[in-house]
């Protein structure tokens, strides 16, 4: 009897903290070339939080974790570059004359690693729905732990 | 103060109860869950009657979309890529690597190839679904549960059927050169 009751105490605890990273919080490992230099190559442990996702204060500049468009099974880890209805350029890496501009659709977001030259992103799978996106990431946890904030400045006017 | 609240047992009995609520959640996110079909996009399967006043009420099944392996022909409920907050019900039409034929009514003319990762869906109602003619491919990330059951009314009880459209989708494989 005190061991069935031990064994359900273990499911509660497990379950709370299961809706805990569903809903809340999480940490997550993030590896990979194309958000160097945010992070690492060889992988970091990253905490994400799904709050702003859910009461839809993500904006430009927010490094997300989403899940792939192109594998439903995988996570990639990438900085907003676009909301809905922005009119984002397609691929900076481009010479000015080939560059080309495209508005977000409704309910999409523009996603860009920081490393262009190495990174799979918008460019090659285009605007990603905002249901894909699972969390934003706001901390570093492992190596050298710090905020991950969004540095990115108000627009002014072009220099 | 704690002390008191456990020994009243009307208390005690309430917060153990609580204490199951994480248990329940864990098993409709991640289990079954029931969801009530709202508009015709889904008729003749769900809401046959547009003018009955009550939704259908279907039995989800998240258990099923974990793996995302998904069958042409499949009701499945997604995050609409147009709306976060919205749910919608669809039926796969096609699978990644596929072709598929889209509706006369569709702005896409020509055939469409279903990329790596996506799937086309659309509504049994043709005239009155949103669906991949409209919007095109989606992530099959999107796809959260697999409708299985018509719960209400009991009229209609039963398992939802698989129904593969096999004239307009050509079934073909991911070609690792395209995306």
């Amino acid at each position: 009897m005190n061991a069935l009751r031990k064994a359900g105490y273990v499911v509660q605890a497990a379950c709370l903290i299961h809706l805990f990273h569903q809903n809340v919080g999480e940490l997550t490992y993030c590896m990979g070339p194309s958000m160097l230099p945010t992070f690492n190559m060889d992988g970091d442990i990253v905490a994400i939080e799904h709050l702003s996702k859910r009461y839809k204060r993500l904006s430009v500049g927010d490094v997300v974790v989403c899940i792939s468009p192109v594998n439903p099974g995988r996570a990639v880890c990438k900085r907003i570059l676009g909301m809905e209805g922005d009119h984002v350029c397609e691929d900076p890496t481009l010479r000015e004359i080939e560059r080309k501009y495209i508005d977000v659709p409704e309910g999409h977001v523009w996603l860009s690693g920081d490393n262009l030259s190495n990174s799979n992103d918008s460019r090659t799978y285009g605007p990603v729905p905002y249901g894909l996106i699972r969390g934003r990431v706001f901390a570093r946890v492992w190596p050298d732990p710090g905020w991950i904030a969004n540095n990115f400045l108000p627009y002014t006017s072009y220099p | 103060m704690t002390s008191r609240l456990w020994s009243n047992p009307n208390a005690r009995a309430a917060i153990k109860t609580l204490t199951w609520f994480p248990l329940l959640f864990f098993f409709l996110e991640n289990g079954y869950s029931t969801a009530t079909v709202q508009g015709r996009s889904m008729q003749p399967t769900f809401n046959p009657d547009s003018n009955k006043l009550s939704p259908d009420i279907v039995l989800l099944s998240h258990w099923g979309a974990i793996g995302h392996k998904f069958q042409r022909g499949e009701v499945v409920a997604m995050t609409s890529p147009h709306d976060p907050d919205l749910t919608i019900t669809k039926r796969i039409i096609a699978l990644e690597g596929d072709s598929v034929r889209p509706l006369p009514q569709s702005d896409q003319k020509s055939v469409v190839y279903v990329p790596k990762g996506h799937c086309w869906v659309e509504g049994d109602e043709r005239f009155h679904s949103r669906d991949s003619n409209a919007f095109g491919t989606v992530p099959m990330g999107l796809i959260n549960s697999k409708v299985v059951y018509i719960l209400w009314p009991l009229s209609r009880f039963g398992k939802v059927e698989v129904k593969p459209n096999a004239e307009r989708v050509s079934v073909g494989s991911v070609d690792p050169m395209r995306l």
